[in-house]
């Protein structure tokens, strides 16, 4: 059974055609990485799949259930988490509350014993903290001790970044769904961020499904790489092949007119 | 290990500090009771009484009204219709028989009605709350209705709270005022008069639960600030703040929005509902007037001056408000027009000052706006006028400041808004630790110096001499440029 | 895209408003029928005056849902201080031609605040606040608006086109005191403002105008009598019933020519699109708001000087411009806020369901009548707008985008 399974997936916002008939399947403990050229349909099939649009036609799998129809929370119940292209944190709350927040759903104790502080609320909210804590504690010393409890507002940008990946990983999700962690990463950073995702799979036991224009990155993690171009998967399979595709380059760079010219496909940060 | 037992001292400490700040509250609350009783020619005691308890009543309605507000970010304009449900229930439920039975008895009265096939009267004789009469058992009548009041807002709240599902921002703001005004005009319809006895209301409430004793306003303040304070730090909290900080990422957390928006509705208008019971009781009557969407406006003023989302600024935008209602009436007396100009003079060199002290702070150019000029030449002329004010025939007309109050806080709600969207507060509490000095959001010597290898690329270059590492970073920055 | 987007949702399902209009329309004839065979008071006579009444009701909230409408659409801010501005224009006209002007130090405050507007109105001309053009521009608007308030009387036609020009000054001055500050703040922030200064102007309303409720008749041909019959009944009503329509008539369609007309009108229209791109094109955004302020509030005026002529007096400030100012911003959003002919559709559902949905559910034998809960109708309908249709009758939707 396949962690994802997603099969002829339609989506048309009025005329255009956003997605169509998309397949993709994610298996557990893979990292996939989605590229494509800006408005190829990339974050829209995020959307998609975290619930906030309802596909127009095509089934969408999560563990064997299908969770078409399902909102956005109810997803997330199942295991789907996701990240923003341009971060959504809650921005005036401290690091802390950014990671136990997720953890909300997971809640079962009702809003009056939660007022009175049952023992076993109190428990809870010691495990959840916790929890917060071994999810923040994936990204080094950078986000503990004192960082805890600074609002988000006061943070850097890649700090921003590792602040939502760790949220999205409090869901407790085993999905993840990464919409570009390292935009606004300077290369440092980028390699840093690499080797988290890497661990996240490896250690967390994450699947991962990544969208990413930073071609190093994809590169160097991605087990299989998918291609989109205006709603339509043109290529899939392992970066190098993928890469070489003559309608991958075709879609980044356009056609070829002097076969001499053209710049190699492999060069990082191209597509930006 | 040691770090925790600090904890821990640090918690038995505040807890401690924290008790004996309540008692001390307390204790003058009750000095201030003793002295009411005493002999007061002047009602300065009593006076001061009256505005301890409507600071209790209006701190009810603005810390919950602040969970709607402030922590779930919806702007909600309709809390004088929530107050209204709850005044006409539990002054129904307190109204003695005999002020009921006269009520009936006067012949304009709609109360006589039937509606659902039975009379007011005898559905009340039912509840059996007619036999709580005595001084030892008023006090559970007493506690029923305020419960009963409370509750028959709950509900109101949970169906306001659903088309709260589907809008966002201002428009529900304005269907939240909708519903507030729909609470309030059908109240004076037909339909309703069986309970509400029309737009007249009925007079004869028992006083003495919100008049007498502060015990009932402040034990009830009491439980809303601890029910508030604890729900907010709460898990549920959160899930409500992260609504109010993104809604989109909030539902992409797993947070179920319908169910935590409708139930912070629902708390909100409980705690609403109780406001609105001591509120009649205060008045010793119910009418419709009571419940204008004035109410709502001064809740507004309180909790956006006080701090918005934060309980401690709230209840101190509560006391400023309650603090101008019951002592600003000289601002509404007669005076003769040129001391009003004179008046008005002052006020316009001192905002004239503010701007330019304002400007200058912010080092804003130029640091004497033009407007400063216009301010200050009308400034004097008004002055100047209401000195040579005595050989003129008409300045010397009184003029009566109507509504200076309201006025007032208009005028300090824009000028808050402008200069401090957040409030005085802003979103801070009050805590001990902030008494204290204690920040835990700032990094220690140690921790300072290891964030700053972590951050610099450079110090950490050369301290790690990561060969590898150094390659793929110039590789990186070559092919992004 | 988005045209292909509008045509393909309407091709989905455009039978649907049909079959809504014709289930109303087949719901009042049937009332009409029915309530004919049961009394002899129920006429033709009967429900041409509730039609006309609602006529001019509407034609009354049209003026008011104008200046919401066009506030929205450019700074989107419900501005809650309109009804407020309604309130200072049928005062301010009331003062103008009663012969009771105001006293000095009221005049020369009221002066104050006109002179200050009309000086950021000359901003826009000159440049700087402090050039001397506009300080003696300044100087002299104060002086003649206090002369004019302290010591004026004039008939009524000079005292509505008075009136409509200060108001729209004092509604300029409200944007730059209040609301221009806060251009780039949360949206709730705005509101809240909006909201104060509603509450500050009914408060000073009650400080300078008056607290009580005020006479409104002057002396003109319009109040007269006339009457005409219709199907064997007589319709007794006045003049205002072909005065108030018309007048607004006029006065909509000079706006909506000056806004499709005129380049000031295309950069409202560009601004409303898009303030910041609209500002990157060269559009002075600060003078399109003052602008739309500028003919909001004088709609708003010429709608308080007529609401006075057709109720013969108006209420207290305090109260005057709540319902009237609430209920035309529900016709706003249920004719689609942001959109022109849309404030005015909206403004006459609102006015035919205040008046005639009232007339068709009479008081019978047998029925209580719906007459009490008529200011309830505006409020419901909104709410009913805005959960099943936001972008109302002929509006786009302008909600968040995920």
């Amino acid at each position: 059974m396949a962690m994802l399974e997603i099969e002829g997936v339609n989506k048309a916002f009025g005329g255009l055609q956003a997605i169509t008939s998309l397949d993709l399947r994610v298996e557990k403990g893979e990292i996939v990485s989605v590229i494509g050229p800006n408005g190829a349909g990339k974050t829209t099939l995020f959307n998609l799949i975290t619930g906030v649009y309802r596909p127009d036609s095509g089934n969408i799998q999560f563990q064997g259930r299908s969770i078409v129809g399902k909102k956005p929370n109810q997803i997330v119940d199942l295991g789907v988490a996701r990240t923003f292209q341009n971060l959504r944190l809650f921005t005036n709350l401290t690091v802390l509350d950014n990671v136990l927040i997720p953890q909300h759903h997971k809640l079962n104790s009702t809003w009056f014993s939660a007022v009175l502080k049952t023992p076993a609320y109190r428990r809870k909210e010691q495990e959840m903290r916790e929890f917060a804590l071994e999810k923040l504690s994936f990204f080094g010393p950078r986000l503990m001790s004192f960082r805890l409890y600074q609002p988000v507002y006061v943070l850097s940008y890649a700090n921003r970044r590792r602040t939502e990946i760790a949220r999205a990983m409090a869901t407790g999700a085993k999905l993840l769904l990464l919409d570009e962690p390292s935009a606004g990463m300077n290369p440092k950073e980028t390699t840093e961020i690499t080797q988290i995702i890497r661990r996240m799979r490896d250690e967390g036991g994450y699947t991962i499904l990544l969208v990413e224009h930073k071609m190093n990155l994809v590169g160097e993690i991605s087990d299989r790489v998918v291609v989109l171009d205006y709603g339509e998967k043109i290529a899939e399979g392992a970066y190098q092949q993928v890469v070489n595709d003559p309608k991958v380059i075709e879609a980044y760079l356009g056609k070829r007119v002097d076969d001499d010219e053209g710049a190699s496909p492999e060069e990082p940060g191209l597509p930006r | 290990m040691a770090a925790d037992v600090g904890v821990k001292n640090k918690d038995a400490r505040n807890t401690l500090l924290g008790f004996l700040g309540i008692a001390a509250l307390v204790l003058v609350l009750l000095f201030v009771q003793s002295l009411a009783t005493a002999e007061d020619p002047l009602r300065g005691v009593a006076k001061f009484n009256g505005a301890l308890t409507l600071f209790a009543i209006w701190g009810i309605a603005a810390v919950s009204l602040n969970l709607i507000n402030g922590t779930l970010g919806i702007l909600s304009l309709g809390h004088h219709g929530f107050m209204l449900i709850g005044g006409y229930a539990t002054g129904l439920l307190i109204l003695s028989e005999d002020a009921r039975n006269r009520i009936l008895v006067s012949g304009r009265s709609t109360m006589t009605e039937r509606t659902l096939g039975l009379s007011v009267h005898s559905w009340f004789e039912s509840l059996g709350l007619d036999a709580l009469t005595t001084d030892d058992t008023l006090w559970l009548r007493y506690l029923v209705a305020i419960v009963v009041g409370g509750l028959v807002a709950a509900f109101a709240g949970l169906i306001v709270g659903i088309p709260s599902l589907r809008l966002r921002g201002d428009y529900l703001a304005i269907v939240t005022f909708g519903f507030g005004e729909i609470i309030r005009l059908s109240a004076s319809t037909r339909l309703f008069a069986p309970l509400t006895n029309g737009a007249l209301g009925f007079p004869g409430v028992p006083q003495r639960f919100a008049s007498d004793q502060l015990l009932w306003p402040f034990g009830l303040l009491a439980l809303t600030v601890f029910v508030m304070a604890k729900l907010k730090y709460s898990s549920y909290g959160r899930a409500m703040e992260a609504i109010r900080e993104d809604e989109i990422a909030a539902e992409a957390m797993g947070i179920n929005l319908a169910y935590h928006k409708v139930l912070g509705f629902v708390i909100a208008a409980f705690f609403a509902g109780v406001a609105g019971g001591l509120w009649v009781s205060w008045l010793g009557g119910v009418r419709l007037d009571f419940f204008l969407f004035q109410l709502t406006f001064f809740f507004l003023v309180a909790i956006s001056v006080g701090g918005t989302g934060s309980i401690t600024g709230v209840l101190l935008g509560t006391a400023l408000v309650v603090f101008i209602r019951q002592y600003g009436d000289p601002l509404e007396q007669s005076y003769a027009v040129s001391t009003w100009a004179q008046l008005v003079g002052v006020v316009f060199l001192i905002a004239a000052g503010a701007v330019i002290v304002y400007r200058s702070a912010r080092r804003v150019r130029p640091r004497v706006h033009p407007v400063v000029y216009l301010l200050g030449t009308a400034a004097l002329v008004a002055i100047l006028l209401g000195l040579v004010a005595p050989s003129f025939d008409f300045w010397q007309e009184t003029f009566r400041g109507f509504g200076m109050r309201a006025i007032f806080l208009s005028v300090l709600l824009i000028v808050i808004m402008i200069f401090r969207p957040s409030g005085i507060v802003g979103r801070s509490e009050f805590s001990w630790a902030w008494v204290f000095g204690e920040r835990r959001d700032q990094p220690t010597e140690e921790e300072r110096a290891q964030d700053a290898w972590l951050t610099n690329p450079e110090l950490q270059r050369r301290l790690a001499g990561d060969e590898e590492n150094l390659h793929s970073i110039d590789g990186d920055s070559k092919g992004e440029s | 895209m988005s045209g292909s987007k509008l045509q393909s949702a309407a091709t989905g399902r455009n039978w649907i408003p049909w079959l809504v209009i014709g289930a109303i329309l087949l719901v009042i004839i049937g009332r009409i029928l029915y309530l004919g065979t049961i009394s002899e008071r129920f006429n033709a006579a009967f429900f041409t005056r509730a039609g006309i009444e609602s006529l001019k009701l509407g034609s009354l909230y049209a003026l008011i849902a104008l200046g919401y409408t066009m506030v929205y659409g450019i700074i989107r801010l419900i501005n809650f201080a309109h009804g407020e501005v309604f309130m200072v224009g049928a005062f301010l006209t009331y003062f103008l031609f009663s012969g009771s002007p105001y006293s000095w130090p009221v005049a020369a405050l009221y002066g104050l605040c006109i002179a200050y507007g009309f000086m950021r109105v000359l901003e826009f001309w000159r440049g700087r606040l402090t050039d001397p053009l506009v300080l003696v521009g300044g100087a002299v608007a104060l002086l003649v608006s206090t002369l004019m308030l302290a010591t004026l009387t004039v008939n009524l036609v000079f005292a509505l086109i008075f009136s409509m020009l200060l108001t729209g000054v004092v509604g300029i001055t409200i944007d730059r005191v209040a609301y221009h500050p806060l251009r780039t703040a949360p949206r709730n922030s705005l509101l809240i403002t909006a909201i104060a200064v509603s509450f500050l102007l009914q408060n000073a309303g009650l400080l300078v105008f008056t607290n009580r409720q005020t006479p409104f008749r002057p002396d003109t041909p319009i109040n007269n009598a006339f009457s005409f019959t219709i199907l064997g009944g007589e319709v007794r009503t006045s003049w205002l019933i072909v005065a108030i329509p018309l007048i607004t008539t006029v006065l909509v369609v000079v706006l909506t020519l000056f806004v499709n007309r005129t380049r000031l009108g295309k950069a409202m229209r560009a601004t409303a699109q898009d303030a910041e791109v609209a500002q990157m094109m060269g559009v002075s955004v600060n003078r399109v708001i003052a602008t739309t302020f500028l003919l909001g509030s004088m709609l708003a005026a010429a709608g308080g000087a007529m609401w006075g002529l057709n109720f013969g007096s108006i209420n207290q400030p305090a109260v005057m411009g709540i319902l009237p100012g609430i209920k035309a911003f529900a016709a706003a959003v249920i004719g689609g806020i942001g959109s022109l002919p849309g404030a005015v559709i909206g403004a006459m559902v609102i006015g035919f369901s205040e008046n005639f949905l009232t007339a068709i559910f009479p008081r019978t034998p047998d029925f209580r009548g719906i007459t009490e809960f008529k200011d309830t109708f505006a409020f419901l309908l909104l709410i009913f707008v805005l959960l099943v249709r936001p972008s109302g009758i002929v509006g786009e939707d302008l909600s968040e985008k995920v």
